[in-house]
Formats: structure tokens, C-alpha cells, sequence
């Protein structure tokens, strides 16, 4: 490999701390526009709320962790005078916006937690409503973003592609759910009404599924991904050898990536899945089961971003 | 470092004013979705030759000429006060062969003032642009952030992150010899004369008429940047040739930290 990165730890902790949120904020924000008004006893609106107090969180820590990756820190504020097509222009009046609305959106959950202020928090919901109409669209750019701004070059054979940015898109969304549940299983307070377990359930099932389907997608991105890169000659062909059997970043790739990123959290979790899908049982995952598998799926968001980063600075056009 | 005035391109100068700001985005969008056109029917209403001529700094580098001396890359280290480990301006070396049967070429390089640029696209705060007025690409050291955006942009490695002033440098054609009817330092130290520097556009200067009578590579030409450097008999060889069954041994010398062309 040797030489040394253009882009480092900071940028890499950066592309998967932002799509963590932008993901939690999206996943959070379209479970309340599903039906977290009431229904299901209050579940989804926690599932959305747990979302919500988290999603701002991640990417105010990469933005921070970006902005002292950068040679002048202080000017940062250059990048918002002026709107340009650069893609990091673009992304960080993105960026922007979104840490702005997902703060909000984040403030407007809070009165919720204090049974005095049920009238102030019934009053918010068309708030809420109103923000997480905002942070869908939002998340997804911010999301997307990450994958376009590695694209834009192809002096980077390896990201000049456009399916880049859907698979960080598919990541950041996949993430974003795993972080959700291992939240929720880690505050989670086991109660004597069976009624709250079930909605429990419920809604872990609604999150478990959609995580199963997103890191179905995930694969078949990453498939087509290195398939057509691949099957083509020359600098994308090159490029995309480093991760393939016998390339120096292989390994990395399909064991903590695929392995441990995908394959095994989406066989663990289709496997609790299933039974319900098909034979309407009962959903319940252990909660060792539910830490196992986010964390599993966290990991590999990481490790894709570091993966796609090193491997796309360290590998070049071909020939001279 | 490059006190020039700015140019007046319609992309520049807006500065804090969303709404100009968004209107300039729109307008960037269709100047570059209509340039195809406009050029097709410059093209048609003017005869070869007729049509007005931008300026365009070029430089040819004649690779029988130079003798891989290094004097190029320290006259720029120190008209610059490059820091050490980075480099404006540099010399690689391609050997080739199994002895008795070997060959050594030189390959000079700078920045290649690409007339398509990526580097100028990617930056998100515009402080770095192609100058209108000599085609030079120049980086404004109060703007950059630090960024980076363009380093990774570059297919040629060209730019570097100054260790001292945390902007993004490069070769700019030395600017301050050339407004001043000088020839850029490393063409004035060449001591084979292989760096030729010149307008582009103008048909009767040296450098064009080298172009013409020669036959001239770009690098990378395939990354659609339309570099301005041309190289008279240069040796594209790279290492990755040295993977094929047919080729035994192949050596880049960079002479750069980075010890990989990338
Ligand atoms: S050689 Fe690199 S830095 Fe110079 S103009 Fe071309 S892309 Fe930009
Ligand atoms: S490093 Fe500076 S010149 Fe380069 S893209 Fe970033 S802001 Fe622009
Ligand atoms: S033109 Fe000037 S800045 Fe560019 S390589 Fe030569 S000496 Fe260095």
C-alpha cells in the first residue's frame, strides 16, 4: 500500500458517523409519518423518538472530527460563501440544513418525557410532523452525498462510480436502523404487562425486517458494484483487484465487511424474521441477539467506508 | 503568492448572496449543458484559423533533451521555498530491461493547466480556477480550506497540501516571472533546454510550432482533463507494465515521498 492518505481516519470516521445519522434521522422520521401519531400503543412514536434524539448526534461528532481534518479549520465557513456544483459544496449546505432540522426535530420529542407537559407535547406533533417531512429528504441527501463526493473524480477509478453512492445510501440507511435497535435494546426495560412487550415486538420486528431487506439490497449493490467493475478493461478493472481474491485489501473486505457486516447479522436476523413472516408466530429476539447483530451491522458500515477510502486513494488510473 | 487581480468569470466574486449564488448554480448548469452547442455552431459560422484565439500557457518538455538533473525541480524548490517532502516540480525515472539489455527515460512533471480541469470543479469554495485571461490554474491561498478535494481530483498528483500554509500549492506557471515577460524558473534553469514554455494559442510562438512539427503525448489523456504540458518522446511506461507476461522488469523512481505514481 504505502504512500500516505489524502483522506484519513478523520474523513472515514466522518462518511460513517454521517450516514449513521443521516440514517437514524431518515429511518426515525419515516417511522413517525407512518403512524407514530398513536396506534401500536405508543411504539412507533418511541421508535421515532429514541431516532430522533440520536440522529443529530453522529453527524454534529463527523462534522466536528471533518472540520479539524481540514488544512484551515477557521475557515471553514469559507464553504458557505459561495454555492457551487462541487459535491462537498453541495454536501455541506446539505449537511448543514440537516444538523439544523434534526436538532429541532430532536428538541420538539422532548417534552414528551415529561407527563406535565402532555398538552405542550400533544401541541408539538405538527412540529414533529413538519421536520420529519424535512429530514427524510434531507438524511437521504446527506446520505447520498457521501457517496457522490467520492465519485465525482475519476482520477479514483475505484469511486468514480455512480453506484457508489446508492450503496452508501443503502449503508447509511442500514446503519441507521441498527443503531436504533441497539439503542433500544440497550435501554430497554424488560415489563410485567404483556401488552408493552408485545408493542415492543412490534415494533423491533418492523425494524428487524427492514434491516434484513436493506442488507439483501446492500448485497446486491456491492455485487453489481464489483461485478461491472470488474467485467470492465482497464482503470476500474485495476482498481477494483485490490479488493478482490488477492488483492492486499481483500480479506479486510469480505471478512469484516460481507462476513461480519452483512451476511452473518442478515442470516441471524432473517432467521427471527421468517417464522413471523411466513407463519405469523410470534416476533422476540433476545436482546443478546439484537446488540449482536446492530454491532455487527455497525462494524460493517465502518469498515466499508474505510475499505472503499484506502482502497480508492491507494489504487490510481493505470499507466502514466 | 498570486496577487493578480481576479478574473471576472461570472462564477466568481458572488460571495454570502443565496439567491445570485443559487442563480449562478443555474447558470453553471446551463452554460455547461449548452457549451456543446455553442461550440458546434462557432464552429460552423467561422473558418479554421479565423476564430479568436484564447491565451493558453503551455509547456513542452523535449524528454531527448533532458538528463534527468533535478536542476528543474530545486530552481522551483527555491523560488518557492517548497517545504521539504513536497514537491511543485519534479523528475521521475522509468527503468526498463534485464541487463545487458536496459534503458533509463526521464519523465519531468508539473501541472498540466488542464483545459478541462477536475481539480478547479471539485474545490467547494472556488479558490482554485483556470485564470481566463493565460489559462493558468492558480489556487487562492486565502480561500482554500485545506480541503483536499483537489488533491484527490488531480489524476496527476500535482497538488500537495503545503505543510506550512495547510492550503493546497502547485505549479502555477510561476506567475510573477511570467506576467513580467520572464520564462518560468525551471525553463530558465533547464540545462539541456528541454522545458519550452509559450502560448498555446498563439499558431507562431516556439512552442506551438514544436507541437506541430512533433509528435507530442499528454499524460493520462485518457482522463479527459486536456492537459496543457506535452511531452516530446516521453516514455509512458508504468510499473503496472511490469505485471504483464511479456514485460520482465519495469522501475519508477519518483523521487517524491509518495514512492507510487498514484
Ligand atoms: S494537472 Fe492536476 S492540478 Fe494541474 S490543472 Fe490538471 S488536474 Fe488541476
Ligand atoms: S484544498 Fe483548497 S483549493 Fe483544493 S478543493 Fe479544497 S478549498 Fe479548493
Ligand atoms: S513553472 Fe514555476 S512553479 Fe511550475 S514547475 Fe516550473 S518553476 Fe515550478
Amino acid at each position: 500500500m504505502g504512500g500516505e492518505l489524502t483522506w484519513g481516519l478523520p474523513v472515514i470516521l466522518y462518511l460513517f458517523l454521517a450516514g449513521v445519522g443521516a440514517g437514524v434521522g431518515t429511518v426515525s422520521a419515516s417511522v413517525l409519518l407512518r403512524g407514530g401519531g398513536g396506534g401500536f400503543g405508543g411504539d412507533h412514536f418511541r421508535l421515532a423518538r429514541i431516532g430522533a434524539l440520536l440522529s443529530p448526534l453522529p453527524v454534529i461528532v463527523g462534522t466536528t472530527l471533518i472540520v479539524f481534518e481540514l488544512g484551515q479549520p477557521s475557515r471553514a465557513f469559507n464553504l458557505f460563501k459561495v454555492i457551487n456544483l462541487s459535491p462537498m459544496n453541495i454536501g455541506s449546505w446539505l449537511l448543514l440544513v440537516f444538523i439544523c432540522t434534526s436538532v429541532l426535530y430532536a428538541l420538539a420529542f422532548l417534552p414528551s418525557f415529561m407527563p406535565e407537559m402532555k398538552h405542550l407535547s400533544d401541541r408539538l406533533e405538527r412540529v414533529r410532523r413538519g421536520f420529519a417531512w424535512v429530514n427524510v429528504p434531507m438524511g437521504i441527501g446527506v446520505a447520498v452525498y457521501t457517496g457522490v463526493m467520492l465519485g465525482a473524480m475519476p482520477s479514483r477509478p475505484l469511486w468514480n462510480s455512480p453506484i457508489l453512492a446508492l450503496l452508501f445510501l443503502i449503508s447509511a440507511l442500514s446503519t441507521g436502523v441498527a443503531a436504533i435497535i441497539l439503542l433500544r435494546a440497550i435501554f430497554r426495560r424488560k415489563s410485567a404487562d404483556p401488552a408493552t412487550e408485545q408493542g415492543y415486538h412490534q415494533s423491533a420486528y418492523l425494524l428487524t425486517a427492514s434491516d434484513v431487506m436493506l442488507i439483501g439490497f446492500e448485497l446486491m449493490v456491492i455485487f453489481l458494484f464489483i461485478m461491472f467493475a470488474h467485467l470492465t478493461i482497464g482503470n476500474m478493472k485495476y482498481a477494483v483487484s485490490i479488493i478482490l481474491p488477492g488483492g492486499d485489501m481483500a480479506m479486510m473486505f469480505w471478512v469484516w465487511v460481507v462476513l461480519i457486516g452483512l451476511l452473518l447479522p442478515g442470516l441471524a436476523e432473517l432467521a427471527y424474521v421468517l417464522p413471523r413472516l411466513l407463519y405469523h408466530r410470534h416476533y422476540a429476539a433476545p436482546v443478546a441477539v439484537e446488540v449482536l447483530v446492530s454491532i455487527g451491522v455497525l462494524i460493517g458500515g465502518f469498515m466499508l467506508r474505510y475499505v472503499i477510502v484506502v482502497a480508492g486513494q491507494v489504487t490510481g488510473p493505470m499507466g502514466i | 503568492m498570486n496577487d493578480e487581480p481576479r478574473p471576472t468569470s461570472s462564477r466568481r466574486g458572488l460571495v454570502t448572496a443565496m439567491i445570485g449564488a443559487v442563480m449562478t448554480a443555474a447558470a453553471a448548469i446551463s452554460t455547461s449543458v449548452f457549451r456543446g452547442g455553442q461550440a458546434k455552431a462557432n464552429g460552423n459560422s467561422s473558418e479554421p484559423g479565423t476564430k479568436e484565439r484564447k491565451v493558453q500557457y503551455g509547456m513542452v518538455i523535449d524528454v531527448r533533451r533532458c538528463i534527468g538533473c533535478h536542476a528543474c525541480t530545486v530552481a522551483c524548490k527555491s523560488e518557492f521555498d517548497v517545504p521539504p517532502g513536497v514537491n511543485r516540480s519534479w523528475v521521475e525515472y522509468v527503468e526498463k530491461g534485464v541487463y545487458p539489455n536496459v534503458g533509463r527515460s526521464f519523465l519531468p512533471r508539473l501541472c498540466n493547466h488542464c483545459s478541462e480541469p477536475p481539480c478547479v470543479s471539485v474545490c467547494p469554495t472556488d479558490a482554485t480556477w483556470k485564470r481566463e485571461q493565460d489559462g493558468i490554474v492558480v489556487v487562492d491561498s486565502g480561500l482554500c480550506i485545506g480541503c483536499k478535494y483537489c488533491i484527490q481530483a488531480c489524476p496527476y498528483d500535482a497538488r500537495f497540501l503545503n505543510p506550512v500554509t495547510n492550503v493546497a500549492d502547485k505549479c502555477d506557471f510561476c506567475i510573477h516571472r511570467v506576467s513580467q515577460g520572464l520564462t518560468p524558473s525551471c525553463v530558465n534553469t533547464c540545462v539541456g533546454g528541454a522545458r519550452i514554455f509559450g502560448d498555446l494559442g498563439d499558431p507562431d510562438s516556439d512552442i506551438s510550432k514544436l507541437i506541430a512539427r512533433n509528435q507530442v503525448t499528454v499524460l493520462r489523456g485518457e482522463m479527459g482533463t486536456l492537459p496543457n504540458v506535452y511531452y516530446i518522446s516521453a516514455d509512458h511506461t508504468d510499473e503496472i507494465d511490469a505485471g504483464r507476461p511479456e514485460v520482465r522488469k519495469v522501475e519508477v523512481i519518483t523521487h517524491r515521498r509518495d514512492k507510487k505514481r498514484r
